[in-house]
């Protein structure tokens, strides 16, 4: 198996396709990117006297709906500029090119005919050994595959994105019969390592693993919403974070995606399914009928099941329908008592329990949505997979579901959800009656590796790839080092070890220092090298504000400032430490996150990392290093001769407006990750692996750490005048407000090294003083104070 | 001894960083621009040329290095004429024309070439490397204000309209899209030729001709309700938008003043006279209402009414800064910018004193009209004014 992927063709430019083709120019990969040429003349057209042959006109579409597609948010590319690396054509004209491509992917309308016609053409310029894949959902792929050449058919399977590629991990590998073995394992190995997508091999049923029991939950929902009479509120309420899904739980994902498209899925597998035992449960409702016809679809046509509407006072406020009266009504205030009493458990596994277990109506509610489900899924084995793994895997990678539905499962155990089941009428497959006889479970851990049950072999095996990267869930009761509160230190193996946080938010707080400093130790005694990821939601949320604010609110200057110190001491200690520090951050690093990350020797970035230092918000400046990094950052950009000023401006706004990356490549181009230093994984799975080789990488090439720098260039007034006659102009227009201001002054004078007559050098102690000096005079401020409290009261940004 | 003008010409104004003239230094664009004058009169020897004076706003860079006299230098191929460049910012173009008509007046020199060039798609406002006092930053920030904050500040003082803003705008391109179908511009435009060397899609090295001699900046399609419908740029809760202020643009215009002694001499008859010129100091957050005291001064000076002007060309910084300055001091629109203004024409900051001197005794001299005014308000509060006699 050797091949390569230098250029991929994506044909059709719709909203998936031309999603896709951005993927692709993410990591790296030229696209064509082609869809039809129009009919007709637009007037425009017609006044520039172009006719239909003319280049513009024939590439009008495509543009059309490129261009639509870069206006997404969240944005489809990490960085506008990967734009150029798509060129735009038309089926007419551009489809020899595909000649010159190594994988084709095909994202054209689901009708079967018009699949097939493209097809044929594709096989007139198809280069023998290329890859062929449609992106189909609807459309069985052995009825595609039929009719094609020997070579296409080889190389021939389905890809199944899902929306929006670059953010749903899920790429479903759809094989025929006649698919090359190498075809699947080159295309399964590429999507993980390099499209950064969870890989799962499905069987060609209708719509496949993950809209097949992703879309059965939602019209279980449905149905039992109309049952028990709940109201959608309530059920969004019922089926979010709560349960560990989406936040837009059930009826705001519907709203997003379209009534619509689920409906039509929901409708293909109401005819196309003969075997299932729930068929009936993906009948559409009278009701959801209803919003059909009066086009009520979600955000695509302003009204689903919700609708924002501007009040009295010209607020935006968010209605919810009421299905009952077909009234758009405001929404309640709800208090569920169940839903309180689990809400503060921070186990995923024993909200659920909490929530299932007893006989209100909110339990049984529960009751009937997990046994449900846990029914389905196992009468789905081996109808749709055999590998019960890839269930839990698809619902996790695709619909954001955070553990698999047979992990649920194994949480409550077998033995006691059975009889409950059958209570309620609900039959689980009979393997799982085997199993629950030989007090079997779905998964468990050996050697550091999941393992699920096979029921082929009846044995538990190995799940295939996870040798391939490093997990921390699955370690972590072996290897661990040392914990508190905040963090564990875990035992990598190969003198490589690492600090996971696991705070609320991965905030950081006294245990994570005490951690950092521990972790520090433990390395200099007995290993070389140590790495600080995680496998939270974030890699950190920041410093936790909670405790400087309580130590303001009490005026515990002092100590406040032996806080900071300590954390500054620390964030040196990972600077300078006699061994490598690699940080593996991942979505959100913020604040003292994003320090923390900006201290080690190396950061391997997550492509999806949100960096910033956003202590602006809060009232307060970088004071962990992060101003003092900034500055040396900006000292080493500078050259002789070079308008340093601007140089300075750009550091300035980047703390000054608390930016945030939206990628990890915009997080170069912020600052906060250092050009030809730090690197970026796009597979979150093999991050921490490579973070480790990394490292190993950094002692066998023979490390020494950094020498602490005294000669810091910084502008002085120069850089400093440019603060307060920016900032004022900023705040005179309304885009900033007084205090804000007045923060921007304090961290110019740090950033700029203060009133120094001329450039000057500096050292970073000095910097690092006026750091935490500024930071605890903010903090006696009460404008600091009140913003501080609204982020801890009420999770919100006061500009005030 | 008085002075004479006995040429002005300018070329057409293009729009920054979009349109032609971003393809020519400012220097290569006034030196051209010189050349063609001179070549009006070859009477002239080039030598007898006593100096080169060019106002330009921001002086650096490609304007930098003494661009006047790099402009003498290529421009009248002779090492023996001088140059030197003035800035006042956005009156540099007028100030420009006043000093060479007081050294003729005084008896220095006979001839002098005054004018403006600026390209704002070279050279950005407040120039590359902006380092302010630092003092000055910490105890009178509104000194440094950017232009766009102290319109607003004029409109909270005057209380002026957005609907009255981009009404004003609006007229000024209507007025600017009539004079250009009436070929008003036509004599005193000088065409510029660019050769424009670029890399075309096969990338190949190619060469392309432009003659540019045709104001950009009007548009045709400009709407009230378009112009309504702008967001507010410098002030987020403010009124000024990029429709209702000037534009930035690129642009170079030069006038010929002689004295009555090279009059004769070169047997040529003035166009116009310099009559008087004026400049003062506003607050610097008002910048914009700066013409209501220099206007007064300057006609003062002169000894003319108000009533004997007939033509007036007040530079539309921004239209609620010349909707201020002209109910302040009670100004006739109807002989205000009669061929449009800077906001439909552009601003090309340190030329337009001269370009609107230009425009004025063009004009004037088609209405068979006598005294006309040039006035602009400028940067970090100032006001000017000129008064010409139009022959």
């Amino acid at each position: 198996m050797n091949y390569k992927i230098n250029k991929v063709a994506v044909l059709g430019a719709g909203v998936m396709g031309a999603q896709i083709a951005c993927h692709f120019a993410n990591i790296g990969v030229q696209v064509l990117l082609l869809d039809i040429s129009p009919k007709e003349l637009n007037d425009e057209e017609i006044k520039l006297g172009l006719d239909l042959n003319h280049p513009q006109v024939k590439n009008r579409i495509t543009h059309e709906l490129f261009n639509r597609t870069l206006k997404l948010k969240p944005d489809p590319l990490y960085k506008k500029e990967f734009a150029q690396r798509i060129t735009l054509g038309n089926f007419d004209d551009d489809l020899p090119k595909i000649s010159d491509c190594d994988w084709i992917i095909e994202v054209v309308v689901e009708n079967l005919d018009i699949k097939k016609t493209l097809y044929e053409k594709i096989e007139l310029y198809r280069k023998e050994n290329t890859f062929i894949t449609t992106n189909t959902s609807g459309i069985p792929i052995q009825l595609l595959a039929q009719d094609r050449s020997e070579n296409f058919k080889q190389y021939f399977c389905g890809t199944h994105f899902f929306n929006p590629p670059r953010y749903l991990k899920l790429l479903e590998i759809i094989p025929t019969k006649e698919t090359l073995e190498e075809v699947l394992e080159f295309i399964s190995y590429y999507g993980e390592r390099f499209l950064g997508k969870s890989v799962v091999s499905c069987k060609d049923t209708p719509a496949f693993i993950a809209n097949r029991v992703g879309i059965y939950s939602m019209m279980s929902v449905v149905h039992l919403m109309e049952e028990m009479d709940f109201s959608v509120q309530e059920i969004d309420k019922l089926t979010g974070i709560i349960i560990g899904r989406p936040k837009s739980a059930t009826f705001r994902t519907c709203d997003v995606v379209g009534l619509d498209t689920l409906v039509f899925v929901a409708q293909n597998l109401q005819k196309a399914l003969l075997n299932d035992e729930a068929k009936e449960t993906f009948l559409v409702p009278e009701s959801i009928q209803k919003m059909l016809d009066l086009k009520w679809l979600g955000s695509k046509t302003k009204q689903g099941f919700y609708k924002k509407v501007k009040n009295e006072d010209g607020e935006s406020e968010i209605l919810s329908l009421n299905l009952n009266t077909f009234d758009y009504q405001p929404m309640q205030k709800l208090k569920i008592a169940e839903f309180e009493k689990a809400k503060v458990l921070p186990e995923l596994t024993k909200r659920i329990k909490s929530l299932i277990s007893g006989n209100s109506k909110i339990n049984l509610f529960y009751q009937k949505l997990f046994f449900g489900l846990f029914a389905y899924i196992s009468n789905r084995i081996p109808e749709i997979t055999d590998d019960l793994y890839k269930i839990d895997e698809a619902m996790c990678a695709g619909f954001a579901w955070e553990i698999g539905p047979f992990e649920i499962w194994d949480s409550l155990g077998l033995d006691k959800t059975i009889p409950q089941m059958e209570e309620l009428g609900m039959k689980p497959a009979a393997w799982v009656y085997e199993m629950m006889e030989k007090k079997e479970s779905f998964y468990q851990l050996q050697n550091g590796h999941q393992q699920y049950y096979d029921i082929n072999t009846n044995k538990h095996i190995t799940i295939p790839g996870s040798e391939q990267f490093i997990s921390l869930k699955n370690i972590r009761s072996s290897q661990t080092l040392w914990q508190n509160e905040g963090c564990s230190i875990i035992n990598l193996g190969d003198g490589v070890i690492n600090l996971e946080f696991h705070s609320k938010m991965n905030t950081i707080g006294s245990e994570i220092i005490q951690g950092i400093n521990k972790a520090i130790e433990i390395t200099e005694a007995d290993h070389q090298a140590l790495i600080i990821s995680n496998e939270g939601d974030h890699f950190s949320a920041g410093a936790n504000i909670g405790l400087v604010f309580m130590l303001a609110i009490e005026q515990e200057y002092e100590e406040l400032d032996m806080v900071v110190k300590t954390f500054q001491n620390t964030m040196l200690k990972l600077k300078y430490a006699p061994f490598p520090v690699i940080a593996a951050p991942h979505n959100m690093a913020l604040g003292g996150g994003c320090e923390i990350s900006m201290h080690c020797d190396k950061v391997i970035a997550h492509a999806e990392t949100y960096m910033g230092l956003v202590e602006l918000g809060v009232g307060v400046i970088p004071a962990g290093g992060g101003t003092k990094e900034f500055a040396l950052r900006l000292s080493n950009e500078i050259k002789t001769d070079d308008v340093r000023i601007n140089r300075f401006r750009d550091k300035f706004l980047t703390i000054g407006q608390a930016k945030v990356s939206t990628s990890a490549w915009e997080a170069f181009d912020l600052g906060y990750l250092r050009k030809d230093l730090d690197e970026i994984v796009v597979s979150r799975k093999h991050q921490l692996k490579y973070a480790k080789q990394a490292a190993l990488l950094m002692i066998e090439k023979g490390y020494t750490p950094p020498i602490p720098p005294k000669d810091i260039t910084v502008l002085g007034q120069e850089g400093l005048s440019l603060v307060y006659s920016g900032a004022d102009g900023m705040q005179v227009g309304n885009y900033i407000s007084e205090y804000d201001k007045h923060i921007s002054i304090e961290l110019g004078k740090i950033l700029s090294g203060g009133e120094l007559n001329e450039v000057s050098q500096v050292s970073e102690d000095y910097l690092l003083n006026l750091e935490r000096k500024t930071f605890v005079k903010l903090c006696q401020q009460k404008k600091t104070l009140e913003r501080m409290q609204s982020l801890l009261q009420k999770g919100k940004i006061l500009r005030n | 001894m008085t002075a004479y003008i006995i040429a002005a010409k300018r070329t057409a104004v293009g729009k920054a960083k979009k349109g032609k003239l971003r393809l020519i230094r400012p220097d290569d664009m006034a030196a051209k621009l010189v050349q063609e004058i001179i070549g009006q009169f070859p009477m002239l020897d080039n030598t007898q040329i006593d100096d080169v004076i060019v106002g330009n706003a921001m002086p650096e860079a490609e304007q930098g290095l003494n661009m006047g006299r790099m402009i003498s230098l290529m421009g009248l191929n002779s090492v023996n004429v001088p140059g030197m460049t003035v800035n006042r910012y956005c009156s540099s173009g007028l100030e420009s024309i006043a000093i060479a008509a007081s050294k003729i007046e005084m008896g220095l020199a006979d001839c002098i070439l005054a004018g403006g060039a600026e390209s704002m798609s070279m050279i950005p406002m407040g120039g590359w490397r902006v380092v302010p006092n630092l003092n000055i930053a910490k105890d009178n920030p509104d000194w440094y204000w950017n232009m766009g904050i102290t319109a607003e500040a004029l409109q909270k003082k005057y209380n002026i309209s957005r609907e009255d803003q981009d009404k004003f705008a609006f007229h000024s391109h209507q007025k600017a899209i009539e004079a250009i179908a009436n070929n008003r511009f036509a004599d005193e435009i000088v065409p510029i030729r660019v050769i424009e060397n670029f890399v075309n899609e096969n990338d190949i090295l190619e060469q392309k001709e432009h003659i540019i001699s045709q104001d950009e900046g009007p548009r045709k399609d400009t709407t009230l309700d378009g112009l309504s419908k702008l967001r507010p740029v410098f002030d987020m809760k403010g009124t000024v938008t990029a429709g209702n202020s000037s534009q930035t643009s690129d642009g170079a215009a030069f006038v010929l003043v002689v004295s009555e002694k090279k009059l004769k001499e070169l047997n040529e008859e003035p166009i116009a006279r310099f009559v008087n010129y004026a400049v003062t100091g506003v607050e610097p957050k008002h910048m914009g209402i700066g013409p209501v005291t220099a206007i007064p001064k300057v006609l003062k000076r002169s000894g003319i009414a108000i009533n004997q002007i007939e033509q007036l060309e007040l530079n539309e910084a921004f239209a609620v800064q010349a909707l201020a300055v002209m109910r302040e001091l009670n100004i006739n629109p109807d002989i205000t910018n009669i061929n449009g203004g800077a906001i439909a024409l552009g601003h090309p900051l340190g030329c337009t004193g001269t370009k609107l001197t230009v425009q004025l005794i063009h004009e004037m001299k088609k209405r068979k009209q006598k005294y006309g005014m040039v006035s602009m308000c400028v940067g970090s509060g100032q006001g000017a004014a000129g008064i010409f006699e139009i022959f």
